[in-house]
């Protein structure tokens, strides 16, 4: 029986009937049902889609502040004739912006070149020169809102599909989902900015009220990208391994005198994998032999490219070795290196990109010749767009203030269906026109991508099947081939 | 009913007790449709909205197993089963088990000696008392109902801001188990406080007790965001509804946010009635300055004995030690300034926010040294002023509204449409849920008789409706989640959720007559303890097969053998340095820093960290004295699902991966402490390869190990470099061993 269904003839026994009895006996099928359909002994088993989709993998690339959409991807022309005067009309917005829109708003243009590319003759600005060379095969979500206009609440929304704390993001979902192909290896990496965390820190990755095991595991770059990577002080591999017998040996000997339990046993083999990991782990952030054209073309010769470029470089050595989910994220809660560009956007937008524009584009490249795009899903996001008027004076310095309205995501790969695009922003980038394509439409196409329904990935808890979309969303079928 | 070749994902969290079988269940359910099919009967009240009613205790076969009465109603179903309960565990494993389900911690050696060899017929019973005087009771049980109340010592979101006092919250917690205060007063503190005193006079109105206060922090601790004015107040009041209904009344109200519950009898209405008794809550206003606006924690003096000293002690030396680091870092931002001036040949004196900078970018003029003295000295400022707001006399508390002529008056409570704060709709008064009284009548809300202050006395009428007897809940709540973190498993599986979709009691007639017993003995959360400890059924072993009982029951909810737990992240931390012998016993007081690992360190150092790290005998304090940050958990506690709370957490998830196996093999914590407990072997035990295990195992793991395991050990350490470096080995096998983390 699946999900939907089980839940429809629940709602209706109950409806009908609050003897509690239904709940009983359902109960009873729903355990059936999920402990036939998985083997939840090794919670990060393999399981299989639930529907037949080509990706694998899952990159997901967060830039982290509020990237202009208006300056990148979602080209406003109108602006030009708009340049420091009001917008023509002010259209009714509830929430924070409404605030902002009373006070004087004078709209300002891009400050970019925007030029078509590809056979979709997409534009994109020249901001992006490498990216835009990659429009065929990217599918453009446009004017997606979110439900707040403050980075803290606005991330969470974009990572784990709830404006507040305690969901599990987008990843655990994925890993809870479908498990992970490389047991030498946690199934959901993060790979952080050099530079420091995102806002909210652990909570973009954090696993909610999943179990632990779905939670993102960060990893470092140099020798010890997973904590507790090195054997003790002093302590041989030889020596290592002998403890790791004698320990083996004593743990089984209690496991049998208890008659073989799979939780026991499952402890045991941790210690395997974990030592395991002390080797792979390491071998994955070595990049030291990799070609020098590799490396070049992800930047890495590049001081301004060398950061997100070796995040990327990563990303792909993770696909390669089965690691089902990589989060990626560029940029710094608050400071210089966040996309929360609300001053001197002149000077700090060309930077921000020209960090992520070769590194994203190597990877497409790379990931295409070594024919893994086809079965990885590569996201890109951020947690809100930005406001087609200005903050700070006319001169200079001015920025974009948040705009939860219209944010642009663009996915890749998998059975992604490249130079189409989704939703639209009205003629100044204000917030969406057409039928509203929020952030949990994003997600239900992120999980159909990875083969799995949004109706039956679900979990139990607070009394509620809950699930990454929340109260449902909207598979973007357009974006697929 | 087609079953669909989809596989589904979703958690086998719900059981039903064994006793039907497969297909009957599948009848059950289509006759049931059958029968419901024509008309909507009027719905019946579910099992948890009516009183628990006191059951006959039945006879039972085995009468010479029945220790109490707890052992009839669950013998009574094994036999209906055709299971017998298993034998009784012996005294070695019992006060293993007892240690850490009331103390959180290994008994010692001579702990265990002296209980195995006292035969009094009353030895048991007597060190469940001992063990439920012992002072670290309660702070093992503390943690528990901190995972209710979401107790952390920061805000969440953008930039973590600390919340400087909420440490007084959790203290008041230990007390309260340690003195076994009443759960019905336990209850109304928490909700009421401020309201619980009656008004008799004209004068001013009194101010509630200081420990009352702190109590009230409860409602406080939710994440919180910079204010969006209504919004945010909308769902502060929200949270608060949804909060007291899960963690007091296992009831899922919060589904009824936005629509009405979607499978328990909770129309959206009764939502709104229930948060109407929170619209008079007033939160001190943020201080100028708090640039994160999270409210204001209120004046509210310290109360708890030596607390006022301690706290003065620790404020001066804390502002001395202010006063000394800020003039060191004057005169090196100044001599900075002097260096850069010169440097750069300017004509004026540069401006220290200049200095600031050139620090951040480490600016070449400047030594690796004098940047790291600066931002040290910085940091340390920061920290030094976060230890003198901690140690204040506030508390993070909440207040009723005064109402006229100083705040506003009585709001009018609405429904509000899909839960969107700005869409009003119906009005209501202040009201129960109707699922439980049968009506949407309002609230009788009792004032003062002069009736001068309208706001106040709100959320009392629901404190006290809460805390009743007459609460065809709350008992049953509360003694469900004691027996839960007895038995790691509730009567109830799903502890908040009492509704149609938790999972039904598997022994519903001892739920009801534990909640009654609740209620008569005074709702003494210790009497229920020693009613459960001391019945055969909490007795049995663990380590028992039976084929009967695997094939029927294999998930033992009737209870044929007592189930084994792995101890929480906090208390394999504690028990690692209770073995080692570095635990520090001191209790209380504000939030402690353990070092974290170097990695994290490293990240976190000059990145508005509020980690004040104590590198001495204050890192090795218990765990619940370790600091909740919300963006940052240590991740010793991480591995082990011990989280830094956002929302009430029922029941600990248990997962086993391979970055425990790291964290607990190569993990500077247990290898530091791996050392300490082979020193201590060797201090206790002598150089003897026998005897340092025999007293290894004594310590570790309670108990003589076996000549096989002698032999496999001592051939280990007989095969490494040198006599310490064996050791040292065995110590850290024994620590990673699953009899260290797994209880029988």
């Amino acid at each position: 029986m699946s999900r939907s269904e089980l839940e429809r003839t629940r709602r209706d026994f109950l409806c009908k009937s609050w003897n509690g009895i239904g709940a009983l006996a359902l109960g009873g099928l729903l355990a059936d049902a999920a402990t036939a359909s998985s083997d939840r002994v090794n919670p990060l088993a393999v399981q299989p889609p639930q529907l037949p989709r080509r990706a694998k993998h899952c990159i997901f690339m967060f830039m982290a502040g509020g990237v202009s959409h208006m300056d990148t991807f979602d080209y406003k022309p109108v602006l030009q004739q708009l340049h420091g005067k009001e917008l023509p009309r002010v259209p009714k917005i509830r929430g924070e912006l409404e605030g902002r829109l009373r006070f004087a708003h004078s709209c300002v243009a891009s400050q970019w070149e925007f030029a078509r590319h590809g056979e979709s003759g997409r534009y994109v600005s020249s901001l992006l020169p490498h990216l835009s060379q990659h429009v065929d095969d990217l599918a453009f979500i446009h004017g997606i809102k979110t439900d707040n206009q403050n980075h803290g609440p606005s991330t969470l929304h974009v990572t784990t599909g709830d404006q507040f704390p305690g969901s599990p993001s987008v990843g655990s979902w994925i890993s809870y989902g479908l498990g992970s192909p490389n047991q030498n290896m946690p199934g959901y990496v993060v790979i952080q900015d050099p530079r420091g965390a995102p806002i909210n820190g652990t909570a973009t990755w954090g696993n909610g009220y999943l179990p632990a095991s779905y939670q993102g595991t960060v990893l470092r770059s140099g020798k010890t990208p997973i904590l507790n990577l090195k054997q003790p002080p002093g302590v041989t591999t030889g020596q290592q391994r002998k403890e790791l017998d004698v320990l083996k040996k004593l743990n089984a000997k209690h496991n049998d005198a208890r008659g073989g339990s799979t939780e026991l046993d499952a402890r045991i083999n941790a210690y395997e994998l974990a030592f395991r990991m002390q080797t792979e782990a390491p071998a994955i952030v070595d990049i030291s032999n990799e070609p020098d054209h590799v490396k070049r073309l992800y930047g890495l010769d590049n001081d301004v490219t060398a950061g997100f470029g070796q995040q990327c470089l990563l990303a792909r050595r993770l696909v390669e070795r089965g690691v089902r989910y990589s989060l990626l994220v560029h940029g710094v809660q608050i400071g210089r290196h966040s996309w929360d560009d609300h001053s001197d956007i002149s000077g700090r937008l060309p930077r921000h990109c020209a960090e992520v524009d070769q590194p994203i584009s190597g990877l497409l490249t790379d990931l295409k010749q070594r024919g893994l795009l086809d079965e990885t899903l590569v996201v890109w996001a951020s947690e809100m767009g930005r406001t087609p008027f200005k903050n700070g004076s006319l001169g200079k310095n001015f920025g974009r203030e948040h705009n939860s309205w219209a944010l642009t995501m663009w996915m890749a790969g998998g059975d992604v269906k490249g130079g189409t695009t989704a939703g639209a922003t009205d003629e100044f980038g204000l917030r969406n026109v057409g039928r509203q394509i929020h952030v949990r439409d994003a997600h239900a196409t992120i999980l159909d991508l990875m083969g799995l329904d949004q109706d039956e990935l679900t979990y139990l808890h607070g009394g509620r099947f809950r699930r990454l979309t929340d109260i449902g969303g909207r598979v973007l079928r357009d974006l697929h081939m | 009913m087609n079953l669909s070749t989809k596989p589904m994902r979703t958690n086998p969290q719900i059981h039903v007790s064994r006793g039907f079988s497969r297909a009957w269940l599948l009848l059950l359910v289509s006759a049931s449709f059958l029968a419901a099919e024509p008309t909507a009967p009027k719905a019946e009240k579910a099992w948890s909205f009516r009183k628990p009613t006191a059951h006959e205790l039945v006879a039972v076969k085995n009468e010479s197993w029945v220790r109490n009465p707890i052992d009839r109603f669950v013998l009574e179903k094994l036999e209906a089963n055709e299971l017998q309960p298993a034998p009784e565990a012996s005294r070695r494993t019992l006060v293993r088990r007892l240690y850490f389900n009331l103390l959180g911690l290994p008994p010692t050696p001579e702990d265990v000696e002296k209980f195995v060899a006292n035969d009094d017929p009353n030895a048991y019973s007597g060190l469940v008392d001992q063990l439920l005087d012992d002072p670290r009771y309660g702070e093992r049980w503390a943690r528990h109902w901190l995972d209710l109340a979401r107790y952390a010592d920061t805000a969440g979101y953008e930039g973590d801001p600390d919340v400087p006092h909420t440490w007084r919250y959790r203290d008041y917690v230990i007390d309260a188990f340690n003195t076994d205060k009443p759960y019905d007063v336990f209850v109304t503190e928490q909700i009421a406080g401020d309201e619980v005193f009656d008004i008799m006079g004209a004068g001013g109105l009194p101010t509630a007790t200081p420990e009352r206060m702190v109590a009230m922090t409860f409602l406080r601790l939710a994440p919180f965001t910079e204010p969006r004015g209504d919004e945010t107040r909308h769902e502060m009041l929200s949270e608060m509804t949804a909060t007291v209904s899960s963690v007091f009344l296992g009831l899922t109200v919060g589904c009824a946010k936005c629509h009405d519950h979607k499978y328990d009898p909770i129309p959206t209405k009764d939502f709104y009635r229930m948060k109407a008794f929170f619209a008079t809550v007033q939160i001190a206003p943020p201080a100028q300055g708090d640039i994160f606006q999270i409210g204001s924690p209120m004046a509210v003096d310290f109360y708890r004995p030596d607390e006022k000293e301690r706290t003065t002690t620790g404020r001066q030396a804390a502002e001395e030690e202010l006063a000394q680091r800020e003039n060191e870092f004057d005169s090196l931002a100044k001599a900075l300034q002097k260096k850069l001036t010169e440097a750069r040949k300017a004509d004026e004196p540069i401006p220290l926010s200049d200095v600031r900078r050139a620090v951040g970018r480490k600016a070449k003029e400047l030594t690796a040294e004098e940047i790291e003295r600066y931002q040290d000295l910085r940091r340390l400022k920061t920290l030094l002023r976060a230890r003198i707001r901690r140690l204040q006399p506030m508390a993070h508390t909440l207040r009723h509204s005064v109402g006229p002529p100083y705040e506003p008056g009585v709001p009018t409570s609405h429904v509000m449409v899909r839960g969107e704060y700005d869409h009003k709709g119906e009005i209501v008064e202040p009201g129960f849920l109707s699922a439980i009284t049968g009506n949407q009548q309002p609230a009788k809300i009792r004032l003062d008789p002069f009736k001068r202050w309208p706001t106040r006395g709100r959320r009392l009428a629901l404190a006290q409706w809460i805390a009743n007897g007459e609460n065809p809940l709350t008992a049953r709540v509360m003694v469900n989640r004691i027996w839960q973190h007895h038995f790691g498993r509730g009567i109830v599986a799903t502890p908040s959720d009492f509704g149609n979709l938790g999972a039904p009691p598997t022994h519903p007639q001892l739920l009801d007559w534990l909640a009654l017993q609740f209620v008569t003995k005074g709702w003494s959360i210790k009497e229920m303890h020693r009613l459960i400890l001391n019945s055969a059924t909490y007795r049995q072993r663990s380590s028992w097969k039976s084929e009967k009982g695997l094939q029927v029951d294999d998930a033992n909810e009737l209870l044929w053998r007592f189930p084994r737990q792995r101890l929480e992240g906090e208390v394999i931390r504690d028990s690692v340095l209770a073995v080692s012998g570095r635990l520090n016993p001191e209790q209380f007081g504000v939030p402690v820093f353990p070092p974290l690992p170097e990695e994290v360190d490293r990240e976190i150092k000059w990145n508005m960290s509020k980690w004040d790290t104590a590198n001495g005998p204050e890192s090795r304090r218990r765990s619940i004295y370790v600091y909740q940050q919300r963006s940052l958990n240590m991740p010793f506690l991480d591995v082990f699902d011990a989280k830094v709370l956002d929302m009430p957490c029922d029941q600990r998830a248990v997962s086993v991966t391979a970055l425990q196996s790291l964290e607990m093999y190569n993990g500077p914590f247990v290898n530091t402490e791996a050392n300490y407990f082979s020193e201590r072997v060797k201090k206790e035990a002598g150089a003897e390869p026998r005897k340092q295990i025999e007293r290894a195992y004594a310590l570790a793991l309670s108990r003589r190990p076996t000549e096989d395991e002698i032999d496999m050990l001592r051939e280990f350490m007989s095969s490494v470099d040198s006599p310490d470096t064996g050791l040292v080995g065995m110590c850290r096998i024994l620590m990673n061993t699953n009899e260290f983390i797994y209880v029988d």
